[in-house]
């Protein structure tokens, strides 16, 4: 999408105009959803959040600062806070694999899991991913599939980007760790 | 870990990757009608007046800071009713009597608006047929006060120092001008029963004169 069509976009956003809102949800809305169902796995409970980000976003678009970030990064920053709000609102009853201090696992180690192409760790990878708690899935499936930078990771979870990075280095030897877990 | 060293390891993490694509792919898709209702949630929105509250509450500001500025000072009323009554009984006659030049003090005796019973025209007059006295004298030895009405006048002021009871004088604001007249509740009750009554009698009257003229028209006729 142009730079153009996105000035356009969002100066129609700011008038309230039904035909800007249409064409935004047409654009930004799998992505929207897609992140939203990532941290809500109930489908009713996601497609709530989803309707209640974008009823956020026309209602503050005038809030929008286009120096800070692009819309669509803005749109993920909101979906995720309204997301996390959800989850803590709700108290979704969720058991998830605590990241104690058990055995020290080598970085030769950790990179040798995710590096070698095999389709048994993959399937293993996924099931771990399932023991993750949302928001560390969503910020590796930000950095691993949405392949966004730290900055823009930092922008959306409202952190900055040194954390951001240490999060996901943490989280990484964590997945590795509930692998062991599994295979053994 | 900074962010080219974990660039670098998400190019080398291929496992990892295809591991959350796959995930990515499982995952359920948006309904197809999901924007359709978002769509209609926020017309139905739009369509909802707005309450705007901010003109109430400015008024309602509004309304209690001219309750505060047109709410008389508390300390007023008091220091008023705390007038000592011995003045006043000895301030009416006095100016019934419409004291002469010759005896100033009396007329600027201490004068408390709470217990004057006379009602404003009394008062109103004082002053200025004391002027004409000024002109023609006709003040008379009975007419003067006695000392023993001018030491009961002068017995209130020594009170006065005394108690913490504050009097108005007429040396600054005299009393004769209405506009510097202070009724107290009970003044004003009285003034308002006198009212009543007036207004009850003239209704007698007027019922009086319409049957004078109903017997005169019976009579004629």
């Amino acid at each position: 999408m142009t730079e153009e069509n996105e000035i356009n976009l969002i100066r129609g956003l700011r008038k309230q105009s039904p035909q800007a809102q249409q064409t935004m949800l047409d654009r930004y809305g799998r992505d929207v959803f897609a992140l939203v169902a990532r941290l809500v796995p109930v489908v009713e409970n996601a497609e709530e959040v989803y309707q209640d980000v974008f009823i956020k976003v026309f209602k503050y678009i005038n809030r929008y600062d286009e120096t800070k970030s692009s819309l669509k990064t803005w749109l993920s920053r909101i979906a995720y806070n309204e997301a996390i709000s959800h989850l803590r609102k709700h108290h979704e009853a969720m058991i998830y694999f605590e990241d104690f201090d058990g055995e020290a696992l080598s970085d030769s180690e950790v990179d040798e899991t995710f590096g070698h192409a095999n389709a048994e760790t993959v399937q293993l990878i996924r099931a771990a991913l399932k023991h993750l708690p949302p928001d560390e899935r969503a910020l590796i499936t930000m950095f691993y599939y949405d392949e966004r930078s730290l900055k823009e990771i930092a922008y959306i979870t409202e952190s900055i980007p040194t954390t951001v990075a240490s999060k996901l280095s943490r989280t990484r030897k964590k997945l590795c760790r509930i692998i062991k877990m599994l295979q053994s | 870990m900074t962010e080219q060293q974990l660039n670098t390891l998400r190019e080398q993490d291929k496992n990892l990757r295809d591991a959350i694509q796959q995930d990515a792919m499982e995952q359920p898709q948006m309904p197809a009608d999901l924007n359709v209702r978002l769509m209609q949630r926020v017309a139905a929105e739009k369509k909802q007046p707005r309450r705007i509250i901010w003109p109430w509450v400015a008024a309602a500001c509004v309304a209690g800071m001219l309750m505060i500025w047109l709410t008389p000072p508390k300390d007023e009323a008091p220091e008023v009713a705390q007038t000592p009554a011995t003045e006043v009984q000895q301030e009416a006659p006095l100016i019934a009597q419409q004291a002469p030049k010759e005896a100033p003090e009396v007329a600027q005796t201490p004068t408390p608006a709470t217990e004057v019973q006379q009602p404003a025209p009394v008062a109103k007059k004082a002053p200025a047929k004391t002027k004409a006295q000024t002109a023609e004298p006709i003040a008379t030895e009975s007419m003067l006060p006695t000392q023993d009405q001018l030491a009961l006048v002068h017995e209130p002021e020594k009170h006065a120092s005394e108690a913490p009871a504050k009097t108005l004088t007429e040396r600054d604001l005299p009393i004769t001008r209405p506009e510097n007249l202070k009724y107290t509740p009970e003044e004003l009750a009285l003034m308002k029963q006198q009212a009543h009554e007036a207004y009850l009698k003239w209704v007698e009257l007027e019922l009086e004169i319409s049957k004078h003229y109903i017997e005169q028209t019976a009579q004629n006729e």
